[in-house]
């Protein structure tokens, strides 16, 4: 168990001359500890693959065009290299770039199908057809734009060659098709050119320049969602979904982007008022004798078991008449639906006055007291010796903060209602969940908008770990 | 003199937001529970009516049993799997960081993203019935591993001790071995077709959408399914962060504890019983602490849920409180939200209170 190093240290009192007996207890020792060691490291993986494995492999399916594909597969078309080089030359051929593909003037898209025919069956070329298919479903589908299947036009479909196979146990043949995708020349660029193949009954699809998206009616209908996507379009497509199809109807700004921004922006003000009221609060708690001491230390105490439903009906009140009126002298009737409101709602909690006070509480008191003897007030005292020396503790509130503002979700969804380009990335999630979950859960962008708004506060946990250990050490040493 | 004018100085902006976002509100809120307030008419004072009112209607009670029972056993297996997960990761080894980081990953992303997650992997074809129905189709194989190993540790320790070696039954060079061995023999069996995958029934569990509770029909003591199924998920997401807090304990135990119950003779496990866990007292006594207090107040999963669940198996009280304040439509009713979150917190109190005696207790 936890002494896994004391069994280590064992051998190391011999200090006489060893007898082959000792020796052989040693290297015994030894081996037990290796041994022990091993066991150790498969143990922890085991665990890994439990807290890991869950998230590794939604951001995987988060790439998928299915999420909840049955069996789950590893290796989606999306994560082939072969497929990542179709979509760079389809994204070129459709006149737009490698990696941002387009569909507009000068495009001249190569495509080619095969399918695999079984013995007796007349192969039949394809019916191509563009689809004037709205992207994605839900919100999205309103999205206004140009339809690329009323500037494409369809060459002719060409049989290229055929070569005989088996595939399931069925002798038959490989047939390939090929056609070619143009624009018409008019001077609009559509941002996609979704694409439908559909073949007799038992003639089965095989591959294709880029894989389809979609095989459905038994497969005889082979659907692509773009096929000039360039690669992030294809790769990432449930994650341009979210972006491109959250905007918002009175401002026609990308909500996503915007939430993005408004979580930043609340995290980045709060964890600097909280830096400077729980580091001036922690200092005065731990250093400053003042009549009440014991009374605000039982309040604070009290305030952080209490959970956050009982208080909120009256904090909901208070920001709605604009704390007491006050929010008039800057000219806001209302700090409901306001960031200055969930700001100065929040300005510093609990537990970072608590990190900040016992941090204070562990320096050494002989650097104040010399300061002290020298004529320095608190003020001085304060910010020019205790401030500098608490560089690990205020890492550690940045740090905690950060990550309890940009995770917060109760407090914003009551006070950030309306418009929508008001919510912070959490409420903004629940609002996917319901738009693009009212019916059948359309998992892709959901899973996706969850990985880019769990990303930034992961980066900040890979960079800064050590701050969140001394933190969470911090709250729990006081016992 | 001047020094309490300097602290009365440095705490005034916390201490205004603390009396104007808490003092006020708390007082307020009980205030509002002895009032018929809605938000916008004045509130008319009607005593005990609201208290009385809530514990005749079904969704409360249901909300406050499921709180309680939601928060018991969650708090539970977190401290549990918690303290075992610090124990494992208190070996100094290479790469210990590693796994402590990827340990901690749950607990990073918001409520909000994990719930998500969570949605997505107990869909009918997700992520878990798939765990589930792999582990139906292989168990022969986990089996046919496990008791490989047990007749290969059995044969290397007989064989160790009858050349005079004194091993102990689970002496970890030979466990090592016969994991190994066994692997090798398992791989060896199914290459030449001796074992082989079961054939089943495709595993297709509902897990939220679902009025089965578990024990089948045991009544109040009965927890419904997608309940269960939060329990899982909040316990996979709070573990790791008192993992760090036991950690920390676990560091400050001094050594010299484990070499004199070493030299007492006392066995790993009751080392771990009659030293770890008396040392890490304190700690236990907050993790439960904040483990009560957290689990208590869960409110996020049931929002995020939303639909994809009958509100009646996953209603806890913060959400009662939350969905009778802003009832959508409705008029809001106050009175009643506070005299719910009211007794939230007393429910609060007393588990923090309890816990705290039962730990003294023991010492």
């Amino acid at each position: 168990m936890a002494d896994a190093r004391t069994s280590v240290n064992v051998p190391a009192a011999t200090a006489a001359p060893e007898t082959p007996a000792e020796l052989e207890r040693r290297n015994a020792a030894a081996r037990r500890a290796w041994a022990r060691a091993g066991l150790v490291y498969v143990l922890l993986l085991v665990f890994s693959i439990f807290f890991m494995g869950p998230f590794l492999f939604a951001t995987l399916s988060s790439l998928k065009d299915d999420p909840i594909e049955w069996p789950p597969r590893i290796d989606p078309p999306q994560l082939k290299p072969a497929n990542w080089v179709a979509a760079w030359r389809l994204g070129k051929a459709g006149g737009g770039s490698g990696w941002f593909g387009s569909f507009g003037p000068g495009a001249e898209v190569p495509f080619e199908v095969t399918y695999f025919v079984p013995d007796g069956v007349e192969p039949q070329a394809p019916i191509v057809r563009v689809p004037r298919r709205l992207p994605g479903a839900g919100i999205g589908a309103v999205r206004p734009g140009a339809f690329a299947a009323d500037y494409a036009i369809v060459s002719d479909v060409v049989e290229t060659g055929r070569k005989p196979a088996e595939q399931d146990g069925v002798t038959g043949q490989l047939v390939t098709y090929s056609f070619t995708i143009r624009h018409n020349g008019e001077d609009v660029v559509a941002d996609r050119l979704p694409l439908d193949l559909e073949v007799p009954f038992r003639q089965t699809f095989h591959s294709a320049t880029l894989a389809p998206n979609r095989i459905e009616r038994l497969g005889r209908v082979q659907s692509w969602n773009n096929v000039t996507p360039g690669v992030i379009p294809y790769v990432f497509y449930n994650y341009t979904r979210v972006f491109q199809e959250n905007y918002s109807r009175t401002t026609g700004k990308n909500l996503f982007l915007t939430w993005i921004g408004n979580s930043f922006f609340l995290a980045v003000v709060k964890v600097l008022t909280h830096l400077v009221i729980a580091s001036m609060t922690g200092y005065a708690l731990a250093r400053l004798r003042f009549p009440g001491r014991n009374a605000l230390f039982m309040l604070i105490l009290f305030s952080m078991m209490i959970p956050g439903q009982v208080t909120f009906i009256s904090n909901y009140l208070v920001l709605r008449d604009g704390i007491f009126g006050l929010s008039r002298l800057w000219g806001q009737e209302t700090l409901l639906n306001s960031f200055t409101g969930v700001i100065l709602s929040g300005l510093c909690g609990g537990s970072a006055v608590f990190i900040m006070k016992q941090f204070f509480e562990s320096l050494p008191r002989e650097l104040e007291e010399s300061a002290r003897i020298d004529g320095a007030g608190p003020a001085t005292i304060y910010s020019r010796i205790v401030l500098p020396l608490a560089r690990p503790a205020l890492g550690a509130v940045a740090i905690l903060t950060f990550q309890g503002v940009w995770n917060e979700f109760f407090w914003p969804l009551i006070v950030l209602t309306t418009p929508q380009d008001k919510f912070t990335l959490t409420v903004g999630l629940l609002n996917l969940r319901q738009a693009y979950g009212a019916v059948a859960l359309d998992w892709g962008p959901l899973l996706a908008g969850a990985f880019i708004s769990a990303l930034p506060v992961i980066i900040v946990f890979l960079v800064f770990q050590r701050y969140f250990v001394e933190g969470i050490s911090f709250t729990g040493i006081k016992g | 003199m001047q020094e309490a004018l300097a602290a009365y100085l440095f705490l005034l902006p916390f201490v205004l937001s603390l009396l104007i976002f808490f003092g006020y509100a708390f007082v307020r809120a009980i205030y509002f529970s002895f009032t018929d307030y809605n938000m916008f008419d004045d509130p008319n004072w009607v005593g005990l009516a609201n208290y009385i009112a809530i514990f005749r209607e079904t969704r409360f009670l249901v909300a406050l049993r499921n709180s309680i029972g939601f928060s018991l056993i969650v708090t539970a297996c977190q401290t549990a799997f918690a303290l075992v997960l610090a124990v494992v990761l208190n070996n100094k080894i290479k790469g210990i960081a590693f796994f402590r980081t990827a340990y901690y990953m749950p607990s990073v992303a918001s409520s909000v993203v994990v719930t998500l997650i969570f949605l997505w992997a107990f869909q009918r074809t997700g992520l878990i019935n798939y765990v589930i129905e792999w582990f139906l189709q292989y168990w022969p194989f986990l089996a046919a591993f496990l008791a490989l190993a047990a007749v290969l540790q059995l044969l290397q320790v007989l064989w160790d001790r009858s050349r005079g070696r004194p091993v102990r039954w689970f002496e970890p060079g030979a466990v090592l071995t016969s994991l190994m061995l066994s692997a090798a023999g398992v791989t060896l069996l199914w290459a030449t077709g001796t074992l082989s995958p079961l054939e089943v029934e495709p595993v297709r569990i509902v897990w939220l959408n679902t009025r089965r509770s578990i024990p089948e029909g045991g009544g109040w003591l009965s927890l419904s399914m997608p309940l269960v199924s939060i329990m899982m998920l909040n316990t996979w997401t709070t573990a790791p962060t008192f993992m760090l807090l036991y950690l920390a304990g676990l560091q400050d135990i001094p050594r010299e504890l484990y070499e004199a119950a070493a030299v007492d003779g006392a066995n790993r496990w009751q080392q771990f019983r009659f030293v770890t866990v008396p040392q890490l007292k304190h700690i236990t006594f907050l993790v439960v602490a904040l483990g009560l207090i957290g689990s208590l107040q869960m409110f996020d999963q049931v929002a995020i849920i939303g639909s994809a669940a009958p509100l009646e198996a996953v209603i806890t009280l913060a959400y009662y409180v939350y969905s009778n304040a802003f009832p959508g439509g409705a008029l809001p009713r106050v009175g009643i939200a506070s005299a719910a979150a009211v007794i939230l917190s007393i429910l609060t109190l007393i588990a923090v209170l309890i816990q705290r005696r039962v730990v003294e207790g023991n010492g």
